[in-house]
Order: structure tokens, then sequence, then C-alpha cells
């Protein structure tokens, strides 16, 4: 085919794009995303029993706010990793900020606990299902991420399906706050910070297969 | 683009067609063969196309452009097999660019394709991308005196061309 055919050809299928229809597309999925994954957890794992005390302890809004924190910068990352224009992937440090303040945090408790203490402190309860019930609780999140990221035009696959699934870890993590009873910094930092990890690798792989157009 | 974006099915075909040469450019000077290079083209205007919706309203076409033209370029270098360095992004035109540059840089393209392809090239390697005329003379395998001569000629007649616009 011809070049000017094929220009008329795709002119005649446009169809309207609406300003910002990317972004909305986005909060779209978002939402979607994390409907599903709060159904998950409705249906599978108690909320804590005392959820109602717990919104008022320290514990429960470091939680929130570190897995928010990833959330929130690793989607900015993404929305920005959608658009093909050059790009520098340290640009994107800031993602690591929240995992820097937990850890501070982390230190100053167990400066404050004694040695023999900490072992319990790192493994808490649930260490066992931590990471991978994250993980679990995540994918309903990168997949609506993922098919957000397909009709956009991400340059490198790769890195933009590992920020895909460290934001769908952030916001899987957020939701599983509402079931996990665990209160230490350093469990968090740990365990809270592999599963979301997780997340980002199998973003990066399915990224470099499904994301490439 | 923006009219284009909105549904406009005139302005986006004379977007895709202002850019076309644009492309086409920027792959003859890093892609060697001329039948990979339409292909090149045309892959890129039907990802401009079904991509659309990744292009910011607010931000320069150009880099938006030619970071499509790129991927693609790599795409293709990767499924042809040939391995090693790659034009660097630092190449790219800045995104700085203006609307009224990127402007002008269409409207040149536009005069150009006015003129008889061979003669558009000798133009565009001469003043657009500085080469000698010696250079060009023996890139193109004609004498150094026809190249000139080539050239001055379809200066003129560009000249001509505004002229006729402008009135």
């Amino acid at each position: 085919m011809n070049t000017d055919a094929l220009i008329d050809a795709l002119a005649r299928t446009v169809t309207p794009v609406p300003a910002r229809s990317a972004s909305r597309r986005l909060m779209l999925s978002l939402i979607g995303g994390t409907l599903i994954t709060l159904a998950l957890i409705l249906s599978a794992l108690p909320i804590r029993p005392d959820i109602a005390s717990a919104i008022h302890s320290f514990a429960f809004w470091m939680k929130l706010s570190y897995t928010a924190a990833v959330g929130v910068l690793a989607t900015r990352a993404m929305a920005r990793l959608a658009r093909p224009e050059p790009v520098r992937l340290i640009a994107f440090w800031p993602v690591l900020l929240p995992l820097g303040a937990l850890a501070v945090i982390a230190i100053v408790q167990m400066s404050q606990t004694p040695t023999a203490d900490w072992g319990a402190m790192w493994l808490g309860h649930t260490y066992r299902q931590c990471s991978a019930r994250i993980l679990l609780l995540s994918l309903p999140i990168l997949a609506a991420f993922f098919w957000w990221l397909r009709q956009l035009a991400p340059t490198r696959p790769r890195a933009g399906g590992a920020v895909a699934g460290l934001a769908a870890g952030g916001w899987g993590a957020t939701l599983y706050g509402l079931h996990c009873p665990e209160v230490t910094a350093l469990f968090v930092v740990t365990w809270y910070s592999l599963g979301m990890a997780l997340g980002g690798i199998a973003g990066a792989l399915l990224g470099h297969r499904s994301l490439r157009w | 683009m923006v009219e284009g974006l909105a549904g406009d099915a005139v302005a986006h075909a004379a977007l895709l067609r202002a850019v076309a040469p644009l492309l086409r450019a920027f792959y003859r000077r890093r892609v060697g063969h001329d039948d990979a290079i339409e292909d090149l083209v045309q892959e890129t205007l039907i990802a401009v196309h079904t991509r659309r919706i990744s292009y910011d309203r607010d931000r320069p076409l150009l880099p938006w452009l030619f970071a499509i033209a790129r991927y693609k370029m790599i795409d293709h270098f990767r499924r042809s097999g040939r391995t090693g360095p790659v034009a660097d992004a630092e190449e790219l035109p800045a995104a700085t660019d203006t609307e009224e540059q990127v402007n002008a840089r269409l409207d040149l393209e536009q005069l150009l394709s006015t003129l008889p392809e061979r003669q558009a090239g000798l133009i565009r390697e001469m003043h657009l991308e500085g080469r000698s005329v010696a250079e060009i003379a023996h890139r193109s395998g004609i004498g150094e005196s026809a190249a000139k001569v080539s050239i001055h000629r379809g200066l003129k007649a560009l000249a001509l061309r505004i002229r006729q616009v402008g009135q």
C-alpha cells in the first residue's frame, strides 16, 4: 500500500480523543483494579477485628502512608513512561524515598527495643503469608494497569511494566493493611517491601513480553 | 494534531501528510535500505494514529513523534538482527522545540516537496545537513558542477514559490 492511501485510510477511521482521556482511563483502571482487590480481601480475608481502635494508632497510618506513597509515586512514574518521549530512568529515584523514610523509623524503633526482641519484631506473626498475599492482591490492579498501558505507547516496556507492578503492589499493600495486624516498621519495611518488589518484578517480566507495540 | 484529536479527519490527514516527509528524512539518515524506510514511515504513521491518545496537548509534538519513530527503528533493527549502538536520544530534536520551529520545519518540508525528489534531496543535504558540494556530488554520483547547478536552480524555484505564496 502506498503511503498516501494509508494516510487516507487512517484518516477515515479517526475518532475524537477528548482532552485528558489518557488520565481519565488511568483513573478508571486504578479504581476498577482496586475494587476487585477489595472484593478479594473482603471475601477471603477478615478485616482486622480491632480496626476501629487501630485507625487511631501510629502503626496503621505508618503502613498506610508508606504503601500509598509507593502507589502514588510509582503510578506517576508509570504515567510518564507511558508517553513515548525520551526519558532517563534515574529521574524516578524519588520512588525509593518512602522506603528510606520507613527504614529510618524501623531503626529508631529497634534502638528502643531490647535486642532479644528484634527477631519477633522482624517476623511478626504473619511473615509467611504477607509478601505472597500482597503480590496476589496486586494482580488485579496490575492487570488493569496493563490494560491502560497497552493503549498508550511505552517505549521502555520493561521499565514501564516494572513501575506498573510496583504501583499495583503499593495499592494492593495499602488495601492489605485493612486485614494485616502487624505493627512494627521493621516488619513492614521487610515483608511489605518484598511483596511490592515482587509485583515490580512480575510487571517487568510481563511488560517485556506484552507491552511491545 | 489537536484538531485531529478532536476527530477532524481532514486535519488528521493533513498532519499525517505533513509528518511523513519528516519521518522519511529521519529514517533516511539512519536506516540503510530504501524499501525498509517506506515500511518504517508507514508503521510510524499507523502508530501515530492508533496511539494518539498518548500525545499530551500541552507538550511539543516533535519529541513525541520522533520518540515513536526511534522506537519503531529500534524494533526494526531488532527484527533484522542488527546489533550495536543506535543513535541516541540526544540527536533527536530538542524537547524545547517551539511550535514556531516545528511549523517552520513543516513549511520547509512542504516547499521542498514541490521540487523533484532528487533536487530536494540535494538541497536538504547541502543546507540542512551542512554537507559540502564535493561530498554531495560523490554520494549522489553526479558531477560537482551538476550538483551546484541543480541546487542553485532548486533554490531559485523555491524563492519564486515563496513570492507567489506571499502575493
